[in-house]
């Protein structure tokens, strides 16, 4: 066992750091924000010049080949830097679904123009009344036309959904068993799209259709092989968004701790009180443990046994939640009133992982997940 | 990277399990899973040297004073495995404490004469660190070693002296000089516990035993051979022991064996005519401790495999220390909440050691989880308070 970077690694991480460092301050953030619904598509396009849209896509689709590692120290910088542009939602979760190997109809047309930032295809599973990807009653229903397929649905809080290009559908087929996985393009008329603004600086869209017809080569996933391609999806997502959230961990202690440095209270540096100063090593217990946790669900992940790999995510979900909570919400303590101001990044960290608690399952869900799986090896 | 055990790793596993059930008979593990402190002095000794025999008592040290030459994982699988399997645990304070010391700053005698001892557990030993005055504080110990011809002769007080009763040997702190810095005055001695002058008084601890000791220290006269290296190193000898210790500190193997135990438990016992383990309250407290173990083997995997980190390992180390004491106390606790108003009775260490006595009424799983967890409430005070190790994250990790 070791966990020694390769080389290939070490520069992404590097080149990753560096990019971020200079291109994405929270000045730019906030005016994206403001008016481009949190995304640009000028970085977009220097993503892909970097690679990074390729990077998790098999190689046989003009892709990298990366794994959960790559993934991983890719997401944590952009995390740090609260990169809001949608790598997970678009490469790392849309890139899983259309380069799966059951994957068909118009999959690899789409994941080539992915890797290379042509398309932004964004998933739209979740639905009206549903919490969590994970868990979702869907009543899309998809039925067949003469030439193709009719769409009927409404689904909730789509990620970049105004934004994207593509939006990938999960629908029940009639007459079939289990969800089929369809692609709708963003201009196709009789989809009713309404877009919010989310306290992460994103935006997310409600969809609607009513009979919305589509081409026969637009379901990707067939009903017996769209939901074990989505969970496969969903737990790398669900990797990345926990390397993200260490990304922010991260990127608070350090702000935190130089903040500390130079406030002067009481005649001297906030740092000599030792209050504050334990606070801050509790910060560093959280982090190194979701570090931990994260870990083990990378391993989990790679190895691939199912049980495991589920317990070791939903354990880093909520071990990783619970511990950004707890590490941007003292970083804004111990920043004082500034820590609470818009203008200030601790308190958008604190925005990162609030909503990134509330993805992919909340800690609860996946506690209870965890409770249920440890219960079934007893 | 590579986060996965080898094939090879997975064989040494195997081999293990099989030399364990095959050897350990069900008392010594009955008596093993209890969880009395000190652990049953017969099954450790006996343990100790089934052990050394194999040329395993001691996997850490150098192959040439004994060690079993296994990689980081490889010990670390070894002491899971001895843990799941309850085998008793060892006397710590030589194989993993002064053993380190002596092989690493001692003269070529000392080696000779103390190491095949520690490694058989012919001797035990006994540290003397703390005293009355010098905690937390540690560098400031009063405990004074003076030069008379070829004697060193030592005055002091030593305190929680754990299992200072039992022990042939002891190693301890002392005040060798006086200097401006208070550390650099201090020197690590060794001697026999039956010298003159010195007296152990035995404490007794909320656990209901007298796990620990005081040591009264009345001008014990000691050959200035014993003395471990240069006079004045005593405090950098302290920190390497220390240092040692990095992911022991952590217990995860104990915690690891405490999730088990509190699952049997919670299997025994009922609530509302189902076992308490089908309770969903109940159920997602084990859920949340089972998560903060498994994670925390990671952390101490990193700090094993030597894992790069933008921060320094002595901060890591210390998170270690912070994470694995308090999941140790919490496990303790959740282990009697399990039992319930069960938990409440007291017992003694030699009846928890006596034949299991047959009462539908006491289930097998009742003695000694309620005097760990009395006995754990020290686990986040000794061996560097958690406050102390806050105090090291904050200045190795953030400069302050």
């Amino acid at each position: 066992m070791d966990f020694d970077l390769s080389d290939e690694q070490r520069m992404l991480a590097e080149a990753a750091r560096r990019y971020v460092r200079e291109r994405c301050t929270l000045a730019q953030k906030r005016g994206l924000t403001a008016h481009s619904a949190g995304l640009s598509r000028e970085r977009w396009a220097e993503f892909a010049e970097m690679g990074w849209l390729a990077l998790p896509l098999p190689e046989a689709h003009g892709g990298l080949g990366g794994g959960p590692v790559e993934i991983g120290l890719l997401m944590e910088e952009l995390g740090r830097g609260l990169v809001n542009e949608p790598v997970v939602d678009s490469v790392v979760l849309c890139g899983a679904l259309l380069a799966h190997g059951d994957a068909g109809g118009r999959a690899s047309e789409l994941v080539e123009k992915l890797a290379t930032g042509e398309a932004l295809p964004t998933l739209a599973h979740l639905e009206p009344g549903d919490r969590n990807d994970y868990d979702v009653a869907v009543a899309t229903r998809a039925r067949r036309a003469d030439d193709g397929w009719q769409l009927s649905g409404n689904k909730h809080l789509v990620r970049h959904g105004a934004s994207a290009t593509h939006w990938l559908v999960t629908a029940r087929v009639e007459g079939a068993d289990g969800l089929a996985l369809f692609v709708v393009d963003r201009n196709a008329a009789g989809v009713s799209v309404t877009s919010h603004p989310m306290i992460d600086g994103t935006c997310a869209a409600d969809l609607r259709f009513e009979n919305l017809a589509l081409a026969s080569d637009a379901m990707l996933l067939a009903p017996a092989q769209a939901q074990a391609a989505l969970n496969d999806a969903l737990d790398r997502a669900l990797l990345a968004l926990c390397a993200a959230a260490i990304g922010s961990m991260e990127a608070v202690m350090a702000m935190t701790a130089d903040y500390l440095k130079t406030r002067v209270q009481y005649g001297q540096p906030l740092a000599r009180f030792q209050a504050l100063q334990h606070r801050m090593a509790e910060m560093f217990v959280e982090t190194d443990q979701s570090r931990a946790a994260l870990f083990r669900a990378v391993a989990a992940v790679e190895a691939g046994a199912p049980r495991a790999r589920a317990m070791a995510l939903s354990a880093a979900k909520w071990l990783i939640a619970r511990a950004g909570l707890f590490v941007t919400g003292e970083g804004i303590q111990l920043h004082g009133g500034i820590g609470t101001t818009e203008e200030y990044a601790v308190g958008h960290h604190y925005k990162a992982m609030v909503s990134f608690d509330k993805r992919l399952g909340d800690a609860d869900f996946h506690l209870l997940r965890s409770s249920d799986l440890f219960h079934h090896a007893s | 990277m590579n986060l996965h055990l080898t094939p090879a790793d997975e064989a040494f596993r195997n081999e293990l399990r099989a030399f364990l059930r095959s050897t350990l008979p069900a008392e010594v593990v009955r008596r093993g899973r209890i969880g009395m402190h000190p652990p049953h002095d017969g099954d450790r000794s006996w343990w100790n040297r089934v052990l050394n025999e194999r040329g395993w008592v001691a996997p850490a040290w150098p192959r040439e004073w004994g060690g079993s030459g296994w990689t980081h994982l490889q010990q670390h699988i070894f002491e899971y495995e001895c843990r799941q399997a309850h085998a008793p645990e060892l006397r710590w304070q030589g194989l993993k404490l002064i053993g380190p010391v002596i092989y690493s700053f001692g003269t070529p005698a000392q080696k000779a004469r103390y190491l095949p001892a520690i490694l058989n557990g012919d001797e035990t030993w006994a540290q003397g660190f703390s005293e009355p005055g010098a905690g937390s504080d540690l560098a400031s110990l009063k405990t004074s070693a003076v030069l008379d011809g070829e004697h060193w002769v030592i005055n002091g007080q030593k305190l929680w002296t754990t299992e200072g009763q039992f022990s042939n040997m002891g190693f301890f702190l002392v005040r060798t000089a006086q200097t401006e810095r208070p550390h650099k005055g201090i020197s690590m001695i060794v001697l026999d516990m039956k010298s003159p002058g010195v007296t152990v008084r035995t404490i007794p601890m909320i656990n209901g035993d007298d796990s620990t000791c005081e040591v009264f220290l009345d001008n014990v006269r000691v050959p200035r051979s014993q003395l471990i290296g240069e006079a004045g190193a005593g405090w950098e000898q302290a920190k390497f022991l220390l240092g040692n210790e990095r992911t022991s500190s952590a217990d995860i193997h104990k915690a690891f064996a405490d999730l088990a135990r509190i699952r049997a438990i919670a299997t025994i016992e009922q609530h509302r005519g189902r076992p308490l383990l089908e309770d969903g309250a109940f159920a997602r407290k084990l859920a949340a401790l089972e998560i903060e173990v498994r994670t925390l083997e990671w952390s101490v995997l990193r700090v094993l495999a030597k894992a790069p980190s933008e921060h320094p390992v002595g901060a890591c180390a210390s998170v270690l220390k912070i994470r694995g004491s308090e999941l140790q106390q919490r496990l303790t606790e959740l282990a009697t909440e399990a039992l319930g108003p069960r938990a409440l009775r007291e017992y003694k260490r030699e009846q928890a050691f006596a034949d299991a006595v047959d009462d539908p009424m006491w289930h097998e799983e009742t003695p000694g989880v309620t005097a760990d967890q009395m006995y754990l409430r020290a686990v986040t005070i000794f061996g560097g308070a958690k406050e102390v190790q806050k105090n090291i994250i904050a200045k190795l990790a953030f400069g302050f």
